[in-house]
């Protein structure tokens, strides 16, 4: 009898407690970027920084490179973070479209990359470090590793077709 | 079922024409390999590490997390080369050194091209009590209203702040104290560096700061300046630094049609050629002292300086829509923006 017939996957069974984490980065990089976004649109100077030298919150968020194709980066920010936050809700984690799994490492990954590159404009082009934004950048990552540690501990369950 | 297998995606499947002792010799082939597979396996297990395939399959977690270390790594790396680089003066600095035709034969502390200390960036921004208990002195000259009635903007849409100047002259240096103190209420500098005005000309050697080589982000204003030349002596002028762009010439020969310097556009609105208070008040102190006394308003240096950014300050909130409203709402720079008929 051939073992491929009729079976299908169903969703990782990731640790609770990874799943637990991965929401609680996702809501932290929400609650983060939401800060970054409303100061962005009223009074950018009021970012709660300290400004000594290499840290300036302030220089960062009203560089030239802090919007791009018009779009402010604290908006993407926030717009990365809700997607995040769906992706690792315990209704995602249950969902049984294999494509929910891969956007998750996507999306994830995608932060991780974007870590990169604005760490490298921080430090290089604009010559400031914003404590929030890297208050983000570590959750970005931090929820990068979650997501693969989980993938890598748990693999695809199967179960017969009904 | 006649094809069990119907619809199922195995990449092999026997042929349905193979008879029993195909199968039989197949399976015995393939059990002979799996064996052979295994002893090797067993063998290079103890003689040799582990390849990557089996660490992978002993530790998937720590596997799984080599992404987030090259990711670590990148920015471990790129921090480290940032504060490696940042030891060494800033690269407008170094070209302030190299630039002038004295450069092999003065040293550094002669140029006066070296970065601003923190205390004097510090002290540019001076306390709004300081800026209010100063006002605007008499003997500081006013920006005057250039009768254009749009404002000029920069590229990002907010209004644009033009300055045109050189690091010899010595007005140039008086003029730089009040626009950086005004544009700190606005907004931030970073790579500011010290330098003086010439030697061989009046009022020599003030000791000022430089704009040539930092950069300003403002969310209500977008600042140009520009540093046509070093206070190196060149064959009886001094070492290009800096030229202006088309558009900034277009407004020196607009609004400045004598070409003097300093001059300040603020967007369009307000002009400022010349100094706006004598360069003698800076003679002979040191940058630290000057800032120092930034936050003295009886000093004669705060009444220069910071009087004349006052008048600058109100001047750039007529143009920004009175943004932001901590600064404009100060009764100090409403009342010197009445004088300035804003």
């Amino acid at each position: 009898m051939a073992a491929y017939d009729g079976v299908r996957r169903l969703p990782r069974q990731m640790p609770l407690w990874l799943q637990a984490t991965s929401l609680g980065l996702s809501l932290v990089a929400v609650g983060i970027a939401s800060y970054l976004t409303v100061t962005h649109y009223t009074d950018p100077a009021a970012l709660a920084c300290p400004d000594t030298g290499i840290v300036n919150c302030t220089l960062v968020t009203t560089s030239s490179w802090s919007v791009v194709l018009g779009m402010p980066l604290a908006v993407l920010g926030l717009v990365w973070a809700v997607v995040m936050t769906g992706l690792t809700s315990p209704w995602a984690w249950r969902a049984a479209a294999r494509w929910v799994d891969g956007a998750r490492l996507v999306v994830s990954g995608t932060g991780a990359a974007m870590v990169l590159y604005l760490v490298y404009v921080e430090l290089f082009r604009v010559g400031a470090i914003c404590l929030w934004c890297t208050a983000i950048h570590v959750t970005a990552v931090c929820l990068f590793g979650v997501i693969l540690a989980g993938r890598a501990a748990s693999s695809p369950r199967v179960a017969a077709a009904t | 079922m006649s094809n069990p297998n119907t619809g199922s995606s195995r990449p092999a499947r026997p042929s349905k024409n193979t008879n029993a002792k195909t199968n039989k010799n197949t399976k015995s082939a393939a059990t002979a390999r799996r064996a052979a597979r295994s002893r090797a396996s067993t063998r290079s297990t103890a003689t040799a590490a582990p390849p990557p395939a089996r660490f992978r399959s002993r530790h998937p977690v720590i596997a799984a997390l080599v992404p987030v270390g090259l990711v670590v790594a990148a920015v471990a790396t790129m921090v480290v080369i940032k504060a490696s680089g940042s030891s060494n003066p800033p690269a407008a600095a170094s070209s302030h050194l190299t630039t002038g035709a004295g450069a092999g034969s003065t040293d550094a502390a002669d140029t006066g091209a070296t970065a601003l200390s923190p205390d004097v960036v510090a002290a540019l921004t001076v306390p709004t009590a300081t800026l209010n208990a100063v006002g605007s002195p008499a003997s500081d000259a006013l920006p005057t209203k250039s009768g254009s009635s749009s404002i000029l903007k920069g590229a990002d849409g907010k209004p644009l702040i033009t300055y045109i100047g050189a690091e010899y002259c010595p007005f140039c240096a008086a003029e730089r104290w009040s626009l950086a103190v005004a544009l700190s209420r606005f907004g931030t500098f970073t790579n500011l560096s010290g330098t003086h005005s010439s030697d061989s000309d009046v009022y020599p050697d003030t000791q000022t700061l430089s704009f040539y080589g930092s950069s300003y982000a403002s969310p209500y204003v977008d600042f140009q300046a520009v540093e046509e030349a070093t206070n190196q002596p060149v064959g009886g002028s001094y070492a290009t630094l800096q030229t202006p762009t088309a558009a900034q010439s277009a407004l020196l020969a607009k609004y400045d049609p004598t070409g003097s310097i300093p001059f300040l556009d603020i967007a369009n609105r307000y002009i400022i050629s010349g100094a706006s208070y004598s360069p003698q008040v800076l003679q002979g102190l040191s940058r630290s002292q000057i800032a120092a006394q930034l936050k003295d308003p009886s000093s004669a240096v705060a009444q220069a300086i910071d009087g004349t950014a006052n008048d600058i300050t109100a001047a750039i909130v007529a143009v920004t829509g009175n943004q932001p409203t901590s600064v404009s709402s100060s009764a100090t720079i409403a009342a010197i923006a009445q004088k300035l008929g804003a």
